[in-house]
């Protein structure tokens, strides 16, 4: 790994929708090359915490760096106004549940993910490097992604993300309602990806996929994060969260 | 009956109510707006070919009259479309209850802009050059005259090429992603407001394809562009919101339909007779004709 980057660096995050705070003066960094597991259970604001680097949340306050770019701003209304602005800084959001776009083929899919001037270009040697990653998905290329099964889906989002020219991948629970197998799998292939000088944080529930193979847990608990520990310490830092 | 001219009759329509139906349809579908200003830019678009026909064709030579008036049209349209963009799309369409507020804002630019219109050019209507010329082709016994022909020809290949550019651009391929869901769009990369822009200079310049194509028949006026956006929102609505090839097919049952009701009723009847169909195919189908060519699972 060369020197140590801070890829994203948030300091006194706030966010929430309408009324409702949900995330806590938060305090998370992500350095270059580090996969990093978000753990905490349903409704703690994983999620949030994503949407709201993205800009996509009801409301945010807190400064939000990206590769040392300031992309938070105080903001009470107009989620998804700025997210194309921080995605062109470098972001690629895998979010929750396959947002997809049930009309387009697997390939405008890949394609669409591949936004940025540089990635578009690229996009012919991007998508084989996605086929690499899941050969499933080779048969499928001209069918549209509604008829695709769950784990097809998965695959085709999270392969989206993957196309971006992205410095920070933020997976939003990967292996959701998916059968254990293929959830295993899907974990396996973000697993396998190359990150080089860009980092990936992980929200998941299963805190047994990620044993072992991220370089640190943060548990995450009402909106604010909780203990860390290292790969090693899984299991102490699954007690805490609970 | 003459079947022959209902069903030419019912191509011309069926061509010139699709092109505004797939205009009210891209922009529901992509940006959430329902264009009642689509009216509005059908007459200003109009008007635009009027003016370019009176000042700029003189100047011309005569072969460039059909290609430069309808030129004149479509870019006009494409400017009314932008206008409308930048004042009922831009200002609002992050804060909350957008649908509302944008059908309001565009109804109220239809009226400010239908009532400008007429105090600027008078209620009298105008006539554009007949811009296909005035031959006649007999093909099996039907005399076509030059004007429909080149309706149909006009209007299909301007719609060809604007779905292509849709399906193999990079643009049209925003545009199909933010039509088919706009969060994930933005999740992607895919800025809503400068989407909105292209979306809404095409389809203004599809209005004003279709204001020139209509004025072939009948002439320009300030409030003409009303009974074609009703067409076009209904077939719109009837071929399935949002469907390109379900507008297609929902126009040319209703160009038949008015054709044929027309010829057997009286024209006075057409709106009732169009409507009576279409709630017959949306108690049926509820999504539309879409629902039918739809392979794909919803979310």
């Amino acid at each position: 790994m060369s020197a140590r980057r801070e890829v994203l660096n948030v300091k006194g995050l706030s966010a929430g929708y309408g009324p409702m705070r949900v995330i806590h003066d938060l305090d998370f960094i992500v350095h270059s090359g580090e996969r990093v597991g978000l753990v905490g259970l349903n409704g703690h604001g994983k999620t949030t915490l994503f949407y709201a680097i993205a800009g996509l949340t009801g409301w945010q306050r807190g400064s939000i760096k990206l590769n040392g770019v300031e992309v938070g701003r105080t903001r009470s209304q107009g989620p998804g106004r700025y997210t194309h602005e921080v995605v062109h800084h470098g972001l690629a959001l895998i979010p929750q549940g396959d947002e997809i776009f049930h009309g387009l083929t697997v390939e405008e899919h890949l394609d669409s993910g591949a936004f940025t001037a540089k990635a578009w270009r690229e996009r012919a040697e991007r998508k084989k490097r996605i086929l690499a990653i899941f050969p499933p998905l080779v048969k499928l290329m001209a069918i549209p992604v509604g008829r695709l099964s769950g784990g097809e889906r998965r695959m085709v989002s999270i392969g989206r993300g993957l196309m971006a020219e992205a410095s920070l991948f933020l997976v939003d629970e990967p292996s959701l309602g998916l059968a254990p197998k293929i959830g295993k799998g899907v974990l396996d292939a973000l697993m396998s990806v190359d990150l080089g000088d860009s980092a990936m944080v992980i929200a998941e529930q299963n805190v047994a996929l990620l044993e072992g193979r991220v370089d640190r847990v943060i548990g995450m608990h009402v909106g604010k994060l909780k203990g860390e520990a290292s790969a090693a310490l899984m299991l102490n830092a699954k007690r805490e969260v609970h | 009956m003459d079947w022959a001219f209902v069903i030419s009759n019912a191509i011309v329509l069926a061509c010139i109510y699709g092109t505004l139906a797939i205009g009210i349809s891209i922009t529901w579908s992509s940006l959430g707006l329902i264009n009642l200003a689509y009216g509005f830019i059908f007459a200003l678009a109009g008007y635009g070919a009027w003016l370019t026909a009176q000042y700029l064709v003189p100047l011309l030579p005569a072969f460039t009259v059909g290609p430069v008036v309808l030129l004149g049209g479509i870019l006009t349209g494409v400017l009314g479309g932008l206008l409308v963009c930048a004042i009922a799309f831009i200002p609002i369409h992050d804060k909350p209850n957008f649908t509302v507020r944008g059908l309001i804002a565009t109804l109220a630019i239809s009226l400010v802009g239908t009532q400008s219109l007429m105090w600027w050019f008078g209620p009298r209507s105008k006539n554009l050059p007949e811009i296909f010329g005035t031959g006649k082709l007999k093909l099996f016994d039907i005399v076509f005259t030059a004007d429909k022909i080149g309706n149909v020809l006009t209007s299909i290949l301007i719609l060809v090429v604007v779905l292509h550019w849709m399906r193999s651009s990079r643009r049209g391929l925003e545009i199909r992603a933010m039509m088919m869901n706009p969060h994930a769009a933005s999740i992607v990369g895919i800025g809503v407001r400068r989407t909105g822009f292209y979306v809404m200079a095409i389809t203004g310049g599809l209005a004003g394809l279709a204001a020139v194509l209509l004025s072939q028949t009948y002439y320009i006026a300030p409030f003409n562009g009303l009974t074609p956006m009703i067409k076009g929102v209904s077939i719109a609505l009837c071929g399935g919101l949002g469907s390109v090839r379900g507008a297609v097919i929902a126009a040319l049952l209703l160009g038949f339909n008015e054709a044929l009701t027309s010829v057997t009723l009286g024209g006075q009847y057409v709106l009732i007779t169009q409507f009576l169909l279409i709630i017959v195919i949306l108690l049926i189908r509820p999504r539309g004709i879409a629902g039918i060519l739809d392979k794909a699972r919803e979310a």
